[in-house]
């Protein structure tokens, strides 16, 4: 396969996983933190879902890694190609170019702010 | 004795004289059981025989027969005008080819995509006649038996909004039919095909809308093998990332 | 075959509003738009966690708590499960499983990964959230 049509493979490969990822782990993300903790709805009492989360050293960081990083690759590359159905066609180029930029700066803080939130996570359990 | 009318509204256009298409409206007599082709053939043979379309069996299995027929493409010998009763028919050019005249439309671009797959068995060498056939077992031929249905009409081509908004995207019937082969046991040309499927302009540009599969008059399911093509190109693409020597 | 064309072929351009004309189209649009949701909804999110690292926990918990986000996060909710939804519909016609001598039909894969996708969520609660890690 040519180079570039093996890229863009494994580029399809990893938007089918974020396509799982935002099917069966964002929801629940959304939920408790975004409708559960602010409106008091169970199983938020007192403590945010993110530090509660986060409590979890190393499956609390995998989780919110995976299901942020997974669902935002999904949701750029997807939201790319509408813009392109949508008559934006020509601009395919750029859009794709600055779709991946937000991919890859999104990726990189996510990993950022979560190894400042728990820097413990690089050391084996 | 009245009789039923049924008016067929037909796209017109003749490239020497008009610049661009228009509507007429015919007046045709209804017959119960009369397909959109037979309304045509009556246009043709009594009202005006400068109308100009395609058809050849006129029992669905050609593939020539091709149109728009109330907004979604069509055999006109499978479109039954009693489900259109009372209204009048709008009949038109297949959606995404450019048109020639009338109701013909260039299929060109098909026709090369259509070539550019290798729709034929691809064996590293020919076993000589004397060994007798290839044989194939019944679960063999099931993976790829609704694929081979394909009879090259174009609709799904039509039906794609994706083929429409660039006309380099390979499409449904073409990838269809190279997942046809490839899925075939006694084709051994997957090295030559999977470069012109996983092209960039290939299956990649496909996001599933799934018209192609909605719209195919024999039941072929080009969307399913469009996405099934793309699982195979990544977990292909993946292997030789992790073995780039070894692993086919 | 490409001789040279005495007369113009007509070619008609497909318009920005051609997912507006059928409604399988509409459907099509509606579902490719969850993306958005998904995406936007992570953006905001990465948002907070750089406010949390930062030690910005107040401004944190009361962006999480602003009405207009919380309204975003309840459409944004109904648009992923709407993706999760068509996204197991999909499998389900893409890998069928075998049972005996039938395949498995797109709505019983539905159906299945829904039950999959309760039993995770609560699963991640459970672990996550209910128990002190």
């Amino acid at each position: 396969m040519p180079r570039v049509a093996r890229l863009h493979a494994i580029l399809w490969g990893v938007f089918s996983m974020g396509g799982f990822i935002a099917a069966f782990l964002l929801p629940v993300l959304i939920y408790l933190v975004g409708i559960a903790y602010p409106l008091g709805l169970w199983p938020m009492a007192n403590t945010d879902p993110t530090s509660a989360i986060l409590n979890h050293h190393h499956l609390g960081t995998l989780f919110l890694f995976v299901t942020v990083a997974g669902s935002l690759y999904h949701g750029i590359f997807r939201f790319q190609s509408t813009l392109t159905e949508l008559g934006l066609a020509r601009a395919k180029r750029a859009l794709e170019a600055i779709g991946y930029l937000i991919i890859i700066v999104g990726i990189l803080a996510v990993a950022y702010y979560l190894l400042r939130l728990n820097p413990s996570v690089l050391s084996l359990p | 004795m009245s009789q039923d009318i049924a008016t067929i509204r037909v796209t017109r256009y003749r490239p020497e004289k008009d610049g661009e298409p228009y509507f007429q409206d015919y007046k045709v007599p209804y017959r119960k059981d009369m397909v959109v082709l037979d309304a045509l053939n009556y246009i043709k043979a009594n009202l005006d025989g400068t109308l100009t379309y395609r058809w050849s069996c006129r029992m669905g299995v050609c593939g020539s027969c091709g149109a728009n027929v109330d907004g979604v493409p069509k055999l006109t010998c499978a479109s039954f005008l009693h489900d259109f009763r009372g209204r009048t028919i709008k009949v038109e050019p297949l959606p995404n080819f450019p048109v020639i005249k009338d109701l013909v439309v260039n299929m060109d671009d098909f026709m090369h995509k259509l070539v550019e797959i290798k729709p034929w068995i691809i064996r590293e060498k020919e076993s000589p006649p004397e060994e007798g056939e290839y044989r194939q077992r019944a679960e063999e031929l099931e993976r790829y038996a609704q694929f081979s249905s394909c009879i090259n009409c174009m609709l799904c081509y039509s039906a794609c909004p994706v083929y429409g908004l660039n006309e380099k995207f390979l499409g449904p019937a073409a990838t269809a039919l190279a997942y046809r082969y490839i899925q075939d046991s006694r084709d051994q040309g997957k090295d030559v095909r999977f470069p012109i499927v996983h092209e960039l302009e290939g299956v990649w540009e496909c996001t599933l809308v799934g018209e192609c599969s909605v719209v195919c008059p024999k039941g072929v399911d080009p969307m399913l093998a469009i996405q099934k093509t793309k699982i195979l190109g990544a977990t292909n693409a993946l292997k030789s990332l992790l073995m780039p020597r070894g692993g086919k | 075959m490409s001789k040279q064309k005495p007369y113009p072929e007509y070619r008609r351009k497909l318009g920005p509003g051609w997912w507006l004309s059928n409604s399988h189209f509409t459907q099509y649009m509606i579902r490719e738009w969850t993306s958005f949701f998904v995406a936007v909804f992570s953006l905001i999110y990465i948002y907070e966690l750089s406010l949390f690292a930062t030690g910005q926990k107040g401004s944190a918990l009361a962006l999480m708590k602003n009405p207009g986000i919380i309204t975003f996060n309840i459409v944004a909710l109904a648009f992923t499960l709407y993706h999760a939804f068509t996204w197991f519909y999909l499998i389900g016609k893409v890998q069928p499983i075998k049972m005996g001598k039938t395949k498995s039909k797109p709505w019983q894969a539905l159906m299945l990964n829904i039950v999959l996708l309760v039993i995770l969520s609560y699963t991640v609660i459970w672990i996550l959230v209910l128990r002190s890690g």
